[in-house]
């Protein structure tokens, strides 16, 4: 059995009287590629958060390898969960190339140089070496999301969180980002992706984990979930997303 | 211009014709008013209106201050008594001093009696004095038991205060104080308190004055040296009005002697020692009757002269005034920084703290601010000089203004930034460094522009403290001239000169950071 990296374990999470994630138990092993679906409001987004600790759980935990992520260590167990954002959050005041060398410079504290080296491998990988010096706002969505990637890839981290990457997308943009998200399954990262692109996790995904009401529904690998859904609801959610 | 004027009242007549001849009058009259008016004297135009308009700055005891919110005085009672010989009513009009002196050219005021001393040099400005109506003249005040001040000599380099542009600063500058030992304030009382505070050594003004004013207040200080100079008060009207000058001097002569004068006199002034020099005064009066005779030619020349001497004092004003905006805006844009992270920080004890300072330094005037630094702080051992006294206020308050536009810049940062700069391992101290501020820095550059040019002209304010920046040096130099309107006009183009090429720098800088506005068009 490959190392379990990241756990969620009994995850409870309210808003106020609103319940959003309710007893969650996930985990996620190395090399493992997890697709999170669901219907929006399912709690997709605030479980993502919750594994960061962007957002604190109200009960629960979230460990990385062995440690329990609290306040105080969570500064240093980010730099191995790597996040992008369904809206990308570049940083408009820094070219593609800063937006990635930022954080390594200031928060491990590598030089300018071995950073930009680094960098510009990444911007290779996500096909955007040209567009180095532009500005996020000389970038198209699909450009900049890749950016994003490229960004959260920087400090090496041991897994990717992906929070529906491309649902900000225009249509013809969704294409190109799916396919860097691909190559990087294929290299073996560990990664959980909450995604609305059915055929996509049906691809690349080790395990899909169907969200429904802040719980999870059911789960199995994509061909189990997809061609045999057990529970009503996600067979429910597969017709509703399939037939649209 | 006259011919197209007629035009138009013809073709307006026409027009009008049907509703009237009346309306036709007042279109008439609207357009030849100012012709009418030229035509009468200056007298049969107070006569005509039934009302005299006096100027005065009332804030001078015991010629004319305000008593439980009413207008008194020697000089109110006089001139109300002159409105009755002239058969018309009298209204005060309250301006400050340098105000006052630019009224008659204005045309705001028909007199100034506001303890205005006749001075052959006031008269080449144009003003056109009665007969003297009083006998003063200027004197020391000291602190208590400051015996190394006996008389004006002993003021050689040592610092004098006075009421701006009054014959007491003429006095030390006749002397030869230089200017910079000369604090000039808008208020005697402002003057006598930085002598009670240290900061002057003496203050000198008219000696009446500083009798009445120390009773009513100011225990620590006390006269010495008698009167050094003696001055007569006059009534002044402006040069285009000699009728109205013998008009007020024929009644000054029947309210002398009818006894009318002395029992106001008695009333406010209650020296009887000084009867007997006044009893001689009112004997000079028949003999000084044309005092203050004026002729045009000597008030038009030295006019290139003057400017000569106003623009170099304007430009060292406006030096101050960048001085002062420079020096604020380097202490107050860090400190408002400050202010608005703890403002929004999570740790409550300081964003109370930060709050509550900004609500107070908001919610009051800026003048009092400066009083306070400059005036109170001193009683409790805090002893500024007027220019850190000046720039320590202006920056307070800055920073409280700044601090809003800061934290509203930061507010308006995407949430979503700070989460990708955390979610990159950076902790708070960092995302707000690196990603949060560099962006908000360029965000808030139109508001602090604002703020910096509106810091501009408010430091106008610190004049109170005796500092002789761009705004005061101009109101001294107006109210030097008689004719204020084309110095105030040079003052505003001063000001443009300073806030134009600042408006056009921030512009550039606005282009050269372009990229940011250009991703909030693309995320719309």
């Amino acid at each position: 059995m490959t190392e379990t990296i990241l756990a969620v374990e009994g995850l409870h999470k309210s808003f106020g009287s609103l319940n959003v994630l309710r007893d969650i138990d996930l985990q996620i092993h190395e090399g493992e590629v997890v697709a999170l679906i669901g219907a929006s409001g399912s709690g997709k987004s605030t479980l993502l958060r919750c594994v960061n600790r962007l957002e604190s759980p109200t009960s629960g935990t979230v460990r990385f390898r062995d440690k329990v992520l609290t306040n105080e260590n969570v500064n240093t167990i980010r730099r191995e969960i790597g996040m992008v954002f369904q809206r990308f959050h570049l940083f408009p005041h820094l070219t593609a190339l800063q937006n990635i060398t930022l954080a390594p410079c200031k928060v491990l504290g590598l030089s300018e140089q071995e950073a930009e080296r680094d960098a510009r491998e990444l911007l290779e990988q996500v096909r955007l070496e040209a567009k180095a010096d532009n500005f996020p706002g000389e970038l198209s969505g699909g450009q900049q999301q890749r950016v994003a990637i490229a960004r959260a890839l920087a400090l090496k981290p041991a897994v990717l969180l992906f929070d529906e990457p491309t649902s900000a997308l225009d249509p013809e943009l969704v294409g190109e980002v799916l396919e860097v998200i691909g190559e990087l399954a294929k290299q073996g990262r560990t990664m959980l992706i909450a995604t609305h692109e059915m055929q996509f996790a049906q691809e690349v995904a080790h395990r899909v984990v169907f969200l429904h009401g802040g719980e999870i529904h059911e789960q199995g690998t994509p061909a189990e979930l997809f061609r045999n859904p057990k529970q009503e609801r996600t067979q429910e959610f597969l017709a509703r997303i399939l037939n649209r | 211009m006259q011919s197209l004027d007629c035009d138009r009242i013809d073709t307006m007549e026409q027009r009008l014709k049907r509703n009237g001849r009346i309306i036709a009058w007042l279109v008439c009259l609207l357009f030849c008013g100012q012709g009418i008016t030229f035509a009468q004297n200056a007298l049969e135009r107070v006569k005509q209106k039934g009302e005299l308009t006096i100027a005065t700055d009332p804030q001078y005891p015991p010629f004319e201050f305000m008593e439980n919110g009413v207008l008194t005085g020697f000089d109110v009672e006089i001139g109300n008594e002159i409105g009755k010989e002239l058969g018309v009513k009298v209204t005060f009009l309250s301006l400050e001093w340098a105000g006052v002196l630019g009224s008659l050219e204005s045309g705001k005021a028909e007199l100034i009696m506001s303890g205005l001393t006749i001075t052959e040099e006031r008269k080449g400005k144009g003003y056109l004095f009665s007969r003297p109506y009083f006998l003063s003249g200027q004197t020391i005040a000291r602190r208590k038991g400051d015996t190394s001040i006996k008389s004006i000599d002993d003021l050689k380099g040592k610092i004098a205060s006075v009421q701006t542009q009054t014959t007491g600063q003429f006095a030390l500058q006749k002397l030869g104080v230089p200017d910079d030992k000369i604090i000039k304030f808008d208020l005697l009382q402002d003057g006598l308190s930085d002598t009670r505070n240290g900061k002057s050594d003496a203050t000198v003004a008219d000696e009446p004055a500083l009798q009445y004013i120390l009773k009513q207040g100011y225990p620590e200080l006390e006269l010495v040296g008698g009167v050094f100079v003696e001055e007569n008060l006059g009534i002044a009207a402006w040069k285009t009005a000699p009728e109205l000058r013998d008009a007020v001097n024929e009644a000054l002569g029947k309210i002398i002697a009818d006894g009318r004068y002395a029992k106001i006199y008695d009333k406010w002034i209650s020296e009887p020692e000084k009867a007997a020099r006044y009893k001689e005064m009112f004997d000079t009066l028949e003999k000084v009757r044309n005092a203050g005779t004026v002729t045009a030619d000597s008030a038009g020349s030295g006019k290139s002269n003057f400017w000569r001497g106003a623009l170099p004092l304007l430009f060292n004003g406006a030096k101050l005034t960048l001085f002062l905006t420079f020096i604020t805006l380097t202490l107050g844009i860090p400190a408002g920084l400050c202010l608005a992270l703890l403002r929004i920080s999570p740790l409550l004890p300081l964003k109370f703290l930060a709050t509550t300072y900004v609500e107070i330094v908001r919610g009051t005037p800026l003048l009092i601010q400066i009083f306070i630094i400059y005036f109170v702080f001193p009683r409790i051992g805090l002893s500024f000089s007027p220019i850190v006294a000046g720039i320590l206020a202006l920056s307070l308050n800055a920073a409280a203004y700044i601090c809003e536009i800061f934290r509203a810049g930061i507010e308006s940062i995407e949430a979503g930034q700070m989460e990708a700069a955390r979610s990159l391992g950076m902790n708070y101290v960092g995302a707000m460094r690196w990603v949060i501020l560099p962006q908000t820095l360029r965000r808030v550059l139109p508001p602090l522009t604002n703020e910096a040019v509106a810091l501009l002209k408010d430091s106008s304010l610190v004049s109170v403290v005796g500092l002789s920046e761009l705004m005061r040096v101009g109101k001294d130099v107006a109210a030097n001239s008689g004719e204020p309107t084309p110095i105030y006009l040079t003052v505003a183009s001063l000001y443009l000169c300073m806030t134009l090429p600042l408006t056009f720098l921030v512009r550039r800088l606005e282009t050269k950071w372009q990229p940011v506005s250009q991703e909030n068009r693309v995320k719309k």
